[in-house]
């Protein structure tokens, strides 16, 4: 069988609960090598390289203790979008591109979009499709800062622009 | 670093020493609890994870981790952990990022001894326990959900399929599902080679742990890249069982138990959370030797009350599958063709298309890239394609041509029960005889499929005996501790390889009429194919082509090794007859040199879900003699 490795952004598992007992991260950052966003947000993931030799495919589990993304095993507050926007972002381009699905709602949850306010923004990621995704492969940093620019430029979605 | 520990745990233990001593509110409560018998309740005995010794009288605890209890011999001794805990819960201990109050630690086991004994706040002042309630808090909890992710036969750790838990919260609905936290228990190793994890995993050489996962990341797992189809069995259990389930998990989190494969796995120890949650249930007595994951699904399923509504979620390649269906086959050869880089967006084909059908396409094609990328060997898919597709597909003003998927007639808690009795009667070469066939678990090819993956056989220590007219005794007839095969179609969008292995003992028919049990080794590659024009893999024509080792001491050298290839037809002529007829041509070259082949008509007709009548018929040739017969059986599912 061919070798092959797909990178595929995969948080570890957390430890449940009490597991967290362990150790706080001392870089208090979250995951490798966390980039400043805006002055507060790091956005980088725990990046798991997961192989498939062709007849299975094989997680690498990695216990992380409260580490800088995560407290006791749930996700910090402050990192939950940028965390999701990270993991799900091939989702989160096929589901703009068609302005519907449910990785695309589950955004709209995070960020505190209102029923009524759906639809448009629903809309506003599929018209904006090309400046949001605007290059190959882009990194979360650039999704979250493109998709704050898409939405500050819309008067019935700019409130939404900060909670990105 | 070990040194500070030790002294760690010497401040926790010190003041408890004290306390029993000469604390009089300690010994009171002590005394209330024998009086009461506490420790012989089921509350208590299931939050130790008590249970009988399957061998002999007597009970222990199934957690290995000495940290799961405040008395040394807790783990065999109930009592003396209860009195332990109590005394424990006096601690002092002010809870930090590391550390945490006896009262927080075990904070399921200090609620429940709290209602029994009605602590008096005065004498036994109640901890914050801040950590916990800042992560039940996070986890918002509204309602527990049994997932189910179907049986994956490439990955031997997911044969069975996979149970872990889901945490919804309050504010989220069935668009949002992704945004809710897995508790899933597994085993904590990264083998990977297929064979060790399986005979580690059956000797429990593997710690087990409960982890949490945001389930996006779980969906990820199960849907994209190992694409088997997810059941959510949503539960009934109440905001006060929630908190009951989530305060034991939280003790859990750091404890170890050996993982074991059959008994001691995921689904077992899922359903002795739900026995913490809901006094009363009574799930794991009726899994003592082996818990299957999708009878245990069943005996939550069955359970009166428990389960709320089940929500079935398509893998993609299910999406996939299901949008063909709204394509003809030349819209179906430009996805691909999209997909796989051979035709440029510009096409004239594709601009002649309606913006509707523009949109199945280039939807199709991105699903198909993606799925390509994720499962199959060969290069990544190109970034800059995948974004042309889905930008000319935010160009089109129609909505998502995603297709509902419809959800299976059967789900798997309604499919046939895994174990399997057969009755059967026989002629063999003009013999008569009658036969018994004892299969513990859990579905071959001829079972009727409805909540299994189809094309997945997994059966361990299938038996028959057979007893022939005028012979005084009963022979066993075949012993195959192990018989997987994969039988999964090929068609212009899916290449999977099928494949078998079977290891066990059979009879052999030498030149004399002896018929000597013999051991059996063979499997090898297959290719399967739907019938042209079906998708569903309800009519399926295929070939293997086996190596095979007999051993034994009739043979010439103790043993014949060989081969050779299979080429079957089984097809579903209704919902409930089935057809299998394939011929079977082995040359043994090695050894004792000689052919054994075989022509088979095998059908089944399901009389209910729980039984079916079989009939094959069969011409058969071991060296030099050939031999017809024929046999009518009725399976009974248990």
């Amino acid at each position: 069988m061919l070798k092959k490795l797909a990178v595929i952004a995969v948080i570890a598992a957390f430890p449940a609960g009490a597991m967290a007992a362990g150790s706080s991260d001392a870089s208090g950052g979250c995951g490798v090598g966390s980039k400043v966003f805006e002055g507060q947000r790091g956005v980088a993931p725990q990046v798991l390289a997961m192989t498939t030799n062709g007849t299975f495919w094989q997680t690498v589990a990695v216990t992380l203790g409260t580490s800088g993304c995560s407290q006791d095993g749930v996700v910090k507050s402050n990192w939950k979008t940028a965390m999701f926007i990270d993991s799900n972002k091939d989702k989160l381009a096929r589901d703009m591109s068609t302005g519907s699905g449910e990785a695309l709602e589950s955004l709209a949850k995070l960020i505190g979009v209102k029923d009524q306010d759906k639809a448009a923004f629903f809309r506003a990621t599929k018209e904006n499709f090309a400046r949001i995704f605007a290059s190959d492969d882009p990194t979360t940093d650039q999704v979250v800062a493109s998709l704050k620019q898409v939405l500050s430029a819309d008067g019935q979605l700019a409130q939404y622009a900060q909670a990105i | 670093m070990r040194g500070r520990r030790f002294l760690l745990l010497l401040m926790m233990w010190l003041p408890l020493a004290v306390s029993a001593a000469d604390n009089g509110y300690l010994k009171e409560l002590i005394d209330h609890a024998r009086a009461k018998h506490l420790a012989q309740r089921p509350e208590w005995l299931n939050l130790l994870h008590y249970k009988p010794y399957p061998y002999r009288p007597g009970w222990r605890s199934l957690a290995d981790d000495p940290a799961f209890f405040n008395a040394p011999d807790g783990k065999t001794d109930a009592e003396a952990e209860l009195d332990a805990t109590l005394a424990s819960f006096f601690s002092d201990t002010q809870e930090t990022d590391k550390i945490q109050n006896p009262q927080c630690r075990f904070i399921a086991r200090y609620h429940w001894l709290k209602g029994e004994l009605h602590f008096d706040p005065a004498l036994l002042p109640e901890q914050p326990c801040k950590r916990f309630y800042q992560w039940r808090a996070a986890l918002n909890p509204h309602q527990i959900t049994l997932v189910f992710p179907a049986a994956y036969l490439n990955n031997p750790a997911s044969m069975y399929g996979h149970t872990l838990f889901r945490v919804d919260a309050k504010d989220q609905d069935e668009h949002t599902r992704l945004l809710a936290y897995s508790i899933s228990y597994a085993a904590n190793t990264a083998e990977s080679r297929g064979l060790i994890f399986a005979v580690k995993g059956l000797l429990g050489y593997y710690p087990g742990l409960f982890t949490m996962t945001p389930y996006y990341i779980k969906v990820r797992e199960y849907s994209d890249i190992e694409n088997r189809d997810v059941w959510e069995y949503q539960l009934t259990l109440t905001p006060a069982e929630i908190d009951r389930l989530l305060m034991h998990v939280w003790e859990l989190g750091p404890i170890r138990f050996d993982y074991y494969y059959f008994d001691e796995n995921c689904a077992y120890h899922l359903l002795s959370l739900l026995e913490v949650a809901r006094p009363g249930l009574e799930l794991t007595d009726q899994f003592r030797w082996w818990a299957i994951p999708s009878d245990t699904v069943r005996a939550v399923a069955e359970t009166p009350g428990l389960v709320k509504q089940v929500i079935y979620r398509p893998a993609t390649a299910t999406v996939i599958r299901q949008r063909l269906r709204y394509l003809d086959s030349l819209q179906r050869q430009l996805a691909k063709d999209l997909a796989e880089q051979k035709t440029p967006l510009t096409d004239a084909r594709v601009s002649a298309l309606s913006a509707t059908d523009r949109a199945k396409v280039l939807e199709l094609a991105y699903d198909y890239a993606t799925y390509e990328s994720a499962t199959r060997s060969g290069p990544a898919a190109d970034p800059q394609h995948m974004r042309d597709l889905l930008l000319a597909r935010s160009g089109l003003d129609v909505p998502s041509q995603r297709p509902d998927v419809p959800e299976p007639a059967v789900r798997p808690d309604q499919g046939h029960k895994s174990s399997r009795l057969a009755l059967g009667v026989g002629s063999r070469g003009g013999r008569q005889f009658q036969e018994i066939g004892l299969r513990p678990t859990y579905h071959d090819l001829m079972d009727d499929d409805g909540g299994y993956t189809r094309g997945a056989q997994i059966e361990f220590f299938d038996m028959a005996f057979r007893h022939y007219r005028g012979d005084d005794s009963l022979r066993l007839e075949h012993f195959t501790p192990l018989d997987i095969v994969s039988l999964t179609p090929r068609d212009e969008f899916f290449h999977p390889l099928s494949w078998k292995v079977n290891i066990g003992w059979t009879r052999e028919h030498f030149a004399d009429n002896d018929e000597p049990l013999v051991f059996r080794v063979n499997g090898g590659p297959g290719l399967a194919y739907n019938v042209p024009g079906s998708y569903d893999g309800r009519s399926v024509y295929y070939g293997y082509l086996e190596a095979v080792l007999d051993v034994g001491k009739r043979f010439n050298d103790d043993y014949a090794l060989g081969g050779g290839p299979t080429v079957g037809w089984l097809t579903d002529l209704t919902d409930r007859w089935r057809v299998n007829l394939y011929a079977r041509s082995w040359r043994y070259g090695l050894g004792d040199v000689h052919d054994s082949r075989e022509l088979v008509l095998a059908q089944r007709y399901s009389l209910t879900r729980q039984s079916a009548v079989r009939l094959e018929l069969f011409r058969q040739q071991e060296f030099q003699d050939y031999w017809n017969g024929g046999e009518i059986s009725l399976h009974l599912y248990f």
